[in-house]
């Protein structure tokens, strides 16, 4: 793209990549700051030194050995998973009627997801909580993984159906007239076009269960189903005269780091699902 | 993690010319085909959603508190008198400004940065733009709980960065500020905190859109002689009205909604509550104090709320496509 706004002299260049500077320690300090603070020692955790000047493992040694974060590392990750491959199972199933199949009601459909996309989750709390105490789903993993999935799937339809709409499907009908079985045309032809629309959303599903706070918030009450966020905001350290910043710190890592690094591993793919439908508003 | 809402059905794009005849000779069957695709979507739906907003309206009428809620006590219903009650307090007013006027500068703030970043991003090269975009995302993926807590710790009173650099550049009397204990300078942080995490949304939406306009646009008001600044104002902005329009109102309905970041950062609302929002207004009402009627009516009220906007942004949704 051709760059706007007049010739570039070198003071303006200056100043633009003084901005840029500026973004990018705006946008990563936060980040830097927290992954400093778990490897400082308790003795200089209040020196506000930017880099460490005492590197410890000691606060990923506690919180790994202490059977409260490791049960909520293993409900995050189990629930996500979980959730995410409901939701994009189903979210496939719909997204595929949505971008082939012609039927009425299908602008209701769409102003039904978008209903559910903006609706407040927090007013779905009081009454999922008396539901899920009636059932017995309270603090349960199903008792999060059913939210979840119900958010996640507005955003599992709209983004599938964004990259369905864009395959090819004439080619199934030429992988068949050529002799394939309809079970060989989806395997070989449809399902390796669809795969990346699905694993992107795959992606951003996983991000949403993974994130949530509200809901295992309010629908966990003990180490059985209660996921890292909450654990976190929880955290008091070891005992009551140990100050629990260094570990919270290394909880904070312990679940943005693998995120992050996730994210910019597949960012092109992130980025084109987040923009799939904007754009063409 | 902020997400783009739906906007139009994607896959809406209908046959072009002559395409009517073979889709009614079509329609019965595939109506059949669509509905089992989507019924188990449909399920889910209305057994999470739709029986849970149902029993939302039924709570806000009765008087349901712990008692209740532990199955003793009868349920004794009282009409409206939730809402009568919650209308007649004076913190629900107070905390529907504050909602609305937090929303405001979020949705100011994330837009503000977005735009200028995506403008950013669309001059420079490409070694800086990656940077810009690796930061964003980052910023984008960081769980609300981990990004509440990280900046909390950057502003905090003993050990905090920011104190340590504003007390090093010579203002002594910012080494010990407490940036949670005024109301006004509390709400500034979480909106800081909140833009941090919002901006990366509208600026790759912005920039995928600068990036769908010709280039000989951009080159002509270059050759013209334009600034950046006019380059926005009179190309860019109009070109990309639509799509700012979608942006804006997306923000608005996710900052009006913003929990994690006044739960966390705030200490549950603040000292004395001062730093509510509805959101959180409505969690403490139901499970704080056990109030769940009153809470229920606080949903029903933000749900209201929301509905309204949504409206308001399918309005500027279809003007757009026809535009």
């Amino acid at each position: 793209m051709a760059a706007f706004g007049g010739t570039d002299t070198r003071a303006r260049k200056l100043r633009w990549s003084l901005l840029n500077t500026l973004v990018v320690v705006y946008a990563l300090v936060p980040v830097l700051w927290i992954m400093s603070l778990s490897f400082k020692t308790p003795a200089t955790l209040n020196d506000g030194n930017f880099i460490p000047r005492e590197w410890t493992l000691e606060n990923y040694r506690s919180i790994l050995s202490t059977t409260e974060f490791l049960r909520a590392l293993l409900n995050s990750i189990g629930i996500a998973l979980i959730a995410t491959a409901i939701a994009v199972v189903l979210g496939t199933m719909a997204a595929y009627a949505i971008a082939r199949l012609q039927f009425p009601g299908k602008r209701l459909l769409v102003g039904v997801s978008l209903l559910i996309a903006m609706f407040p989750q927090i007013s779905l709390v009081s009454p999922l909580f008396e539901i899920e105490r009636t059932l017995g789903l309270f603090d349960t993993w199903p008792g999060l993984i059913l939210p979840y999935i119900t958010f996640s799937l507005p955003l599992a339809i709209y983004t599938l159906s964004a990259f369905f709409r864009e395959i090819p499907w004439e080619l199934e009908k030429a992988a068949k007239m050529d002799g394939a079985t309809p079970g060989q045309a989806f395997l070989k032809v449809i399902a390796p076009l669809a795969a990346p629309g699905v694993f992107t959303t795959a992606i951003l599903v996983f991000i949403f269960c993974w994130n949530d706070f509200l809901f295992a918030l309010t629908l966990t009450s003990t180490e059985r189903s209660r996921t890292v966020p909450v654990a976190l905001s929880f955290f008091t350290g070891d005992s009551q005269f140990q100050d629990p910043t260094g570990s919270i710190s290394a909880a904070a890592v312990v679940i943005t780091v693998p995120i992050i690094v996730a994210v910019l591993f597949f960012q092109r793919r992130i980025v084109a699902g987040l923009t799939s439908g904007a754009v063409k508003g | 993690m902020r997400v783009p809402a739906t906007t139009t059905a994607p896959g809406d794009a209908r046959p072009p010319g002559g395409g009517a005849p073979r889709r009614r000779r079509h329609r019965s069957s595939d109506l059949r085909i669509a509905l089992l695709y989507l019924a188990p979507a449909g399920l889910v739906l209305a057994a999470m959603l739709a029986y849970p907003l149902y029993q939302l309206g039924v709570i806000s009428l009765f008087d349901y508190g712990q008692a209740q809620a532990s199955g003793g006590a009868p349920l004794d219903f009282v009409g409206l008198d939730n809402y009568a009650r919650l209308l007649g307090e004076p913190r629900f007013w107070t905390v529907l400004v504050q909602t609305c006027v937090f929303a405001a500068v979020c949705v100011v703030g994330s837009l503000a940065v977005g735009i200028g970043l995506a403008v950013l991003a669309s001059r420079v090269r490409v070694v800086p733009r990656m940077a810009l975009f690796l930061a964003a995302l980052g910023a984008w993926a960081t769980p609300a709980v981990a990004g509440s807590t990280v900046w909390l710790f950057l502003f905090d009173q003993d050990f905090g960065l920011v104190n340590e650099v504003l007390a090093g550049i010579g203002l002594a009397g910012m080494e010990n500020f407490s940036w949670t204990y005024d109301r006004y300078v509390a709400f500034g942080l979480v909106a800081a905190q909140v833009v941090w995490c919002s901006f990366p949304f509208v600026m790759i939406t912005v920039y995928a859109g600068i990036r769908s306009i010709p280039a000989d646009v951009l080159e002509a008001a270059a050759l013209d002689g334009a600034s950046p600044w006019r380059t926005l104002r009179g190309v860019i902005i109009p070109m990309l009205r639509g799509l700012l329009v979608v942006a804006t109102i997306q923000s608005i309905i996710w900052d009006f909604k913003v929990f994690t970041q006044i739960y966390v950062m705030t200490n549950g609302g603040g000292v004395a509550g001062r730093n509510l929002v509805l959101n959180v207004y409505a969690y403490q009402e139901a499970f704080a104090a056990s109030n769940y009627g009153l809470g229920a009516a606080i949903g029903v009220v933000m749900t209201g709320i929301l509905l309204l906007i949504t409206l308001g942004y399918l309005r500027a949704q279809r003007g757009t496509e026809e535009s």
